[in-house]
């Protein structure tokens, strides 16, 4: 079977040539330059039991992307994938959404065994589209709590199997008529893209296109049943570096270690936070090495998994390494949606405002530069220290000359316990 | 795997620098970086420390929107900005303006809670009505405000206050100095707990006036309602008539 990625390559020059989507190469990995919205898709298409989502104005070509990916992927028709989406609105019930109980069970002349189950096409499909998911009321997103990142559906006792799922989802900002969405849930979502309205040269393209999208997309390269299974196979190919792996585990403790949460972890808080003048008088706080004051929400482990998915199938789509240039491209699509800035933060110079993508951004290249300069020698201490090369007194003894969190707050108190 | 060749293969032999520089984040672009500062609750002298030098730097953050949470910062912000100001300095109806003046004047339309609060001089207008505790615990300058609610120049221990309409309940309790002119009427227990300084009203007073007093004078042209002096142990009160249960110490003007 030939490789993939060659098919994805010319999805991704037919998808412009057909003017179905035709955005800003807006995200540099190294020297290439690539449209964000589009290849966070591919990359999910490649990954299996991850969300992305999809974010942006009306008609910023979020719902029909998928869709038209959906149909190339699946090898299906672009009217049989919009089919299998749910659409958020208040009245969505689990029974719309996931199945409901068979009615003819209970006047059949024989009982079934088992409860008999109809499940819906969204639920039985391995590509799963939410669209609009901030406009289910809050109660009704804990549904997808369950559902996102799984690989079975259970209702009424009965259990769905769809098997390994790409799911995606998209809404808009807030509206009138939408509803926010929640932590748990936003963690559960592996990576949240900004989708722009077409700038000039764009809109010009997109006028060029004459027929309608159902018939270009009938146009697209279409993936076998084989070759879209075998993708995730081909991704976990692409081993991560060194740097990319120590990089990760660095960003993920920069964020979530605070020195005045319980066990030094700022996802334990709930209504002491930074926002809330938690770090006034902090060693950290007002420092701009520092990251854990400037964001109120701590990582959780989830995060540390999608890093290394989405680096290994950004390396398989570009065809290069999984190293840093990729953790720095794709991090903050991966943190930002997950995080609150200090509103105080973003109003200083340099002025981020509402950039929160681009603060986040700032605050993963400052981190990961911090780790692969700065933080060497301490790293190499506590390595040596667990290692057993060096005594573990004494490494606490070096590292307490260290003035940074993750060897006060990390390093210090787990050779503590070794001693 | 050993944790040291995982560091190895991450560093591949590079190492450098080892501190986490410290810089000082001392720039002050909203209410929030100031309250980062010196906290939410500060004195004058914090505030003082922090303050930008730049006027326009301290304009824009006056014209911030405080909300509750930082309206002491606000405060302190407008009387150093009046004082600093060769011109009378305008503010939007907010709470605790003029906190601590020291000199300057400051005009407002309308007034919130706490204006003047502890004030030692300069002059505060209000052309419409002001909330409650209206140059609480002023020392010196004063306030001339249309109207006001409860409270008004409690604790004072010096300067003046005039309101040009009617006051609150409460007006001058505690006083031990300081001159207040009410040329409306006042509600009731005005001059509560009084010690010194003076307390005028050109209209009537309500019940209680110059309850408890020890010290200081009361003078009420109209009518002043019923227990006027209730339990007074000094100071003395004039009025035009009084209510029933007045102190037998009052005086009655002709």
């Amino acid at each position: 079977m030939p490789d993939p990625r060659k098919k994805i390559q010319l999805l991704i020059s037919s998808l412009e040539e057909l003017r179905l989507h035709v955005g800003r190469k807006d995200l540099a990995v190294g020297k290439q330059r690539v449209n964000a919205l589009l290849f966070f898709s591919l990359a999910n298409a490649c990954l299996r039991g991850r969300c992305v989502l999809l974010y942006g104005g009306m008609g910023a070509n979020k719902t029909t992307l998928v869709n038209l990916l959906g149909s190339s992927f699946l090898s299906l028709s672009l009217d049989e994938v919009e089919d299998m989406m749910v659409t958020g609105h208040p009245e969505q019930t689990e029974e719309k959404i996931v199945g409901f109980l068979d009615p003819r069970q209970w006047t059949a002349a024989a009982a079934a065994e088992s409860t008999q189950v109809l499940w819906t096409a969204w639920a039985k499909s391995n590509w799963k589209l939410i669209n609009e998911i901030n406009r289910f009321p809050s109660g009704k997103q804990n549904l997808f709590l369950e559902i996102l990142q799984k690989r079975k559906i259970s209702y009424a006792g009965q259990i769905c199997r769809p098997g390994d799922t790409c799911y995606f989802a998209t809404m808009n900002p807030e509206f009138s008529a939408t509803y926010p969405l929640d932590e748990a849930l936003l963690d559960r979502i592996s990576a949240s893209v900004p989708a722009a309205q077409p700038d000039f040269l764009a809109g010009l393209l997109l006028s060029e296109r004459e027929q309608e999208v159902r018939d270009l997309a009938s146009m697209l390269p279409r993936l076998t049943p084989q070759e879209f299974s075998s993708l995730p196979e081909k991704v976990a190919e692409k081993p991560l570096t060194g740097q990319v792996e120590l990089a990760i585990l660095c960003l993920i403790r920069d964020f979530t270690l605070c020195e005045r949460a319980p066990a030094y972890d700022k996802t334990q808080l709930s209504l002491a936070k930074p926002s809330l003048g938690l770090c006034s008088g902090c060693h950290y706080h007002n420092n701009p090495e520092a990251i854990c004051w400037q964001v109120d929400e701590g990582l959780s482990d989830r995060v540390r998994q999608d890093l290394r998915a989405f680096c290994r199938a950004f390396a398989y789509l570009l065809d290069r390494d999984a190293d840093l240039p990729v953790l720095k491209a794709i991090a903050p699509y991966i943190i930002w949606h997950r995080t609150t800035p200090l509103r105080s933060a973003l109003e200083r110079p340099p002025y981020f405002g509402a950039g929160k993508l681009a603060y986040v951004a700032e605050l993963v290249e400052k981190s990961i530069n911090r780790t692969m300069n700065e933080r060497a020698e301490m790293n190499q201490i506590f390595s040596r220290a667990v290692d057993g090369e060096l005594a573990a007194a004494q490494a606490v003894e070096e590292l307490s000359t260290f003035d940074d969190p993750i060897a006060r707050l990390d390093f210090i108190p787990t050779l503590e316990q070794m001693r | 795997m050993k944790l040291v060749r995982f560091m190895d293969a991450a560093y591949q032999g590079k190492a450098s620098g080892r501190k986490l520089k410290t810089r000082p984040g001392d720039m002050i672009f909203s209410l929030e970086d100031l309250a980062d500062q010196v906290g939410v609750k500060p004195t004058r002298a914090e505030v003082e420390q922090f303050v930008p030098q730049d006027k326009n730097q301290l304009d824009m953050l006056i014209s911030l929107d405080s909300g509750k949470r930082y309206s002491l910062l606000w405060g302190y912000l407008t009387s150093l900005a009046a004082e600093r100001s060769t011109v009378p300095l305008l503010l939007p109806c907010r709470d605790y303006a003029g906190l601590e003046l020291m000199q300057g004047t400051i005009i407002m339309q309308e007034a919130g809670a706490h204006v003047g609060e502890r004030m030692k001089g300069g002059k505060i207008l209000v052309r419409g009505s002001a909330g409650d505790y209206l140059g609480q615990e002023m020392e010196g300058g004063g306030i001339v405000a249309l109207g006001c609610r409860d409270y008004a120049f409690r604790n004072m221990r010096g300067g003046y206050g005039v309101v040009r309409g009617d006051g609150g309940k409460f007006t001058g309790l505690g006083n031990s100095g300081g001159r207040i002119v009410v040329q409306g009427s006042c509600d009731e227990r005005a001059g509560w707990l009084m010690r010194s300084g003076s307390l005028y009203v050109r209209g009537d007073a309500g019940d209680y006036l110059g309850l408890l007093m020890s010290g200081g004078k009361i003078t009420v042209r109209g009518k002043a309602a019923r227990r006027a002096g209730w339990r007074k142990k000094g100071g003395s009160i004039m009025a035009a008539s009084f209510g029933p249960e007045a102190a037998d110490d009052v005086l009655e003007m002709d």
